[in-house]
């Protein structure tokens, strides 16, 4: 079930309504079969993988919380092949075998290709790493297994996190299906408040972007490079929008049922260097493959040429689990060349732009080292987004060529089309900028209810209007 | 950012007072919803209202012969074929006879079935219908496919044109019965901004003329376009449910007692050429128009669908074409009225959509 959907539209007020109305001991049960309804909505019968990864890892969890010295590591990596097996089997099998025929038939040594393709249960990466997570916390000792097979399963299956994160700890959320949750009109609000925020960042800002971005993105030789950079800035923005904005509204929805999640985003383009950029863009998986891969690796307290291998596998992991492509994964490493690069040279750096009169404080320098680290990014985008690596080398090398201002129009993105795209991303950015969001939240609900009321369902039409209802998918749910 | 949260949260309880008792904050949760239902719904039937005050282009169209103003002897129905083909001032000026013409963009033959009811169940019924006809005239509408849904919005009320548009796509109730439903998700072009302009008496520029739209427009690359990705040419279906829609107009002008004229307007020769089962159509034609009593008039042959000056693409006229065209097939109107001795009123032109 999508979120921006009549369905969910109707599912959410309901489960509400139970949620808060049905005894303390049925509260968890209730979610859970919600959550179920929610993901059967998407292919019922994927239901059963998810089941199989959460019977695995529940017994996992008793089990390594019970035994001691190598057995136990014995149990956490059982566990961790037979989730990551799953993952594998849904995800990645046919990209290994087709990059294995590939190489095969290069070598003079064709094989066969399996004919059947799996579609992936949307989601997969999320509940999977969440899952990951517990175990390894169990295992870690810095969480206590979980005996209630129904609360281990609702705390995978969370539906207002399920299938695009946050990527939640056990530690936060595991311990809140523990808690009484009791109706409170001002959390209410405030999560409806962060939910309508979400709406704005999808419907308003990413799916109109994305008219023109699939436009552009989808036949890349038939657009000049004035769209094809028109493109690849706005996929910056839809991609941010589409997956801060689910963010957003699984924050707000989990707030009104009286849970908490972690943020996920805090303004990543406001970014003026890409550490500081992964610090907060999608921070649940960077902060999940930064404590079960970078630490455990080493992190940087190792030497030089170990710290480049530890930065390399963990952001060509990070590619690899955005998607079952070698773009993904080239997308990854770039980043993590960009960092390596970065924390090589940051010594020189410092020191050529001080004796040029660029100290950390000027506002020149802050702006360059924004607009790079923007620039930067962008650049990474189009690995992300482009069909494979002759695309993405294709719109590349034609970003500046052919800037032809007269045809910047696209089969479905008229020229007035530009007029609420741009204003949507000005908003966003004013919004965002500061604390300007949260000053008129304030302003809001300080009003009296005879203004309040008209403010907040002004709001509400100004979303259902400006929305874009075409590709109501989000990006991340692939993943 | 989740602190800042926290402590706005905090600061609004502060600011408006604790809420005592969950059910008070229930039923102003509650109360809120029902405001806001109500506010949407008010904004919907407001733009509706804007768009029914627009008296000019497609909107002004639509809203003159939905509010039952047009009442003419001949009326003309069809796709955009129809719109840019047939001006009605011609047909008057040459039969003496009123006519208007309903042809809209991207309708097919089941969404013209459905203006056709609408408007005879508003106006007066008219002598003559001109039903124009197409390669594609046996293609219904694909659920999800109905083009420019925002024309629809304002007039869903009218139990014919609701029903047509539902046949085809169940999702269409959901445009009529839930508020800004239809101008948010189905409808893409801005339509409720037009709503707004029209509340303020804004109008657009008078396009359409007794419902016709002139294309003033050359020759283009679209049907070169069209070929390279066609050379083997094309073949189009003939579906039950448009057999069913075309029929389903033969049957309301006989209701009506109205003569039905099916007329195959000039389509540019080459893509006649291209059309492979262009036989087999032409005869459901006349095997149609047989049945039901009514002509069958066929423009292939038509010596303006051998010079792409009067065309601007291969299935329509330009303005210059259209004129040529009107001409012809009102001249060939008044002649064959003259041999059926169908009574003319003198002229009685009534209902335009604007001035010109």
């Amino acid at each position: 079930m999508l979120f921006n959907s009549l369905e969910f539209a109707l599912f959410f007020p309901v489960v509400c309504a139970l949620y808060f109305l049905v005894p303390r001991k049925l509260k968890t049960p209730l979610l859970l079969v919600a959550s179920c309804g929610f993901y059967m909505a998407f292919i019922p019968a994927y239901i059963l993988i998810l089941f199989t990864t959460i019977l695995v890892d529940y017994f996992a969890g008793i089990w390594i919380e019970n035994s001691a010295g190598p057995r136990k590591k014995r149990l956490l990596w059982i566990s961790i092949a037979a989730t990551c097996l799953i993952l594998f089997v849904f995800k990645y099998f046919y990209f290994f075998t087709d990059t294995f025929a590939m190489i095969s038939s290069e070598a003079g040594l064709p094989v066969w290709e399996p004919a059947i393709r799996i579609i992936l249960p949307i989601g997969l990466s999320f509940h999977t790493f969440q899952s990951l997570s517990y175990v390894i916390e169990v295992y870690r000792g810095e969480q206590k297994a979980e005996r209630d097979f129904i609360t281990y399963a609702t705390y995978v299956m969370f539906f207002p996190q399920l299938v695009a994160g946050p990527i939640e700890r056990p530690q936060n959320l595991l311990q809140q299906f523990h808690q009484v949750h009791r109706f409170d009109h001002d959390r209410v609000v405030s999560g409806l408040r962060r939910m309508a925020w979400g709406f704005f960042k999808k419907l308003v800002v990413a799916d109109r972007l994305a008219l023109y971005v699939n436009d552009v993105y989808g036949m890349p030789h038939q657009h000049n490079g004035l769209q094809l950079t028109i493109a690849t800035v706005f996929f910056a923005y839809q991609i941010y929008c589409d997956f801060s904005g689910y963010s957003d509204i699984a924050i707000g929805t989990a707030r009104v049922l009286g849970f908490k999640l972690m943020e996920n985003f805090d303004r990543p383009y406001q970014s003026s260097s890409i550490s500081e950029f992964w610090r907060r863009w999608h921070i649940s998986l960077s902060t999940w493959f930064r404590d079960y891969v970078y630490f455990p690796l080493g992190g940087s307290k190792v030497a030089k040429p170990k710290w480049v291998r530890n930065i390399l596998i963990t952001f060509g992991v990070s590619g690899l689990w955005h998607g079952a492509a070698w773009t993904y994964v080239a997308w990854g490493l770039l980043n993590g060349i960009y960092l390596v690069f970065g924390g090589l040279t940051k010594g020189i750096r410092d020191r050529c732009l001080g004796q040029l009169g660029l100290e950390h404080t000027t506002f020149l320098r802050r702006f360059l080292m924004w607009l790079t680290t923007f620039i930067l990014i962008n650049i990474t985008w189009i690995l992300f987004r482009a069909a494979n690596f002759s695309e993405a080398w294709y719109i590349f090398t034609h970003l500046f060529s052919n800037w032809d201002i007269s045809a910047i129009e696209t089969q479905n993105f008229r020229l007035l089309y530009f007029v609420p795209a741009i204003m949507a991303i000005g908003l966003l950015e004013v919004l965002q900028a500061g604390e300007t969001r949260r000053r008129i939240v304030r302003a809001i609900v300080a009003m009296p209810t005879y203004l309040r009321w008209p403010a907040y369902a002004s709001i509400v039409c100004f979303v259902i209007l400006f929305g874009v209802y075409q590709s109501a998918q989000f990006i991340y749910f692939q993943f | 950012m989740e602190a800042l949260e926290e402590k706005l949260v905090k600061e609004e309880i502060v600011t408006r007072g604790p809420v005592d008792f969950w059910r008070q904050g229930v039923i102003r949760l509650l109360l809120f919803f029902l405001f806001l239902g109500l506010v949407t719904f008010g904004v919907d039937q407001t733009l509706s209202y804007g768009l029914r005050r627009i008296t000019t282009s497609r909107f002004g169209a639509i809203n003159a012969w939905m509010s039952g103003n047009v009442n003419t002897q001949v009326i003309i129905n069809g796709s955009s074929r129809a719109l840019v083909h047939y001006d009605p001032r011609i047909i008057s000026r040459e039969t003496g006879l009123s006519a208007y013409n309903l042809g809209a963009n991207g309708v097919q033959i089941d969404v013209q079935a459905g203006i056709l009811d609408a408007y005879l169940a508003r106006n007066q019924a008219p002598k003559i219908i001109i039903q124009n006809l197409e390669a594609f005239s046996f293609e219904a509408t694909k659920s999800g496919e109905i083009y420019d849904p925002g024309i629809y919005m304002p007039h869903l009320d009218s139990p014919e044109l609701y029903r047509a548009l539902l046949a085809i796509d169940h999702d269409v109730w959901k445009w009529r019965h839930i508020p800004l439903y239809g101008y948010a998700v189905a409808d893409m072009r801005f339509t409720w901004a037009r709503g707004i302009a029209g509340l303020f008496g804004i109008q657009g520029r008078q396009d359409y003329f007794d419902g016709f739209n002139p294309r003033f427009k050359d020759w283009s690359q679209d049907f070169e376009n069209f070929r390279k990705g066609a050379s083997s040419g094309v073949e189009y279906k003939v579906e039950s449910k448009g057999r069913e829609a075309l029929v389903r107009c033969l049957e309301l002008a006989r209701t009506k007692g109205a003569l039905m004229i099916l007329v195959y307007s000039p389509e540019y020769v080459e893509m006649q050429h291209l059309e492979k089962n262009r036989g087999e159509i032409f005869l459901h034609f006349r095997e149609l128009a047989e049945k039901y009593g009514a002509e069958f008039w066929d423009y292939s042959d038509s010596p303006l669908c051998s010079n792409r000056d009067f065309f601007y693409n291969s299935q329509h006229l330009n303005a210059r074409g259209a004129e040529l065209f009107s001409e012809d097939v009102a001249r060939r109107l008044r002649r064959f009225l003259e041999s059926r001795k169908v009574a003319t009123a003198p002229n009685v032109s009534q209902g335009s959509t604007g001035s010109e």
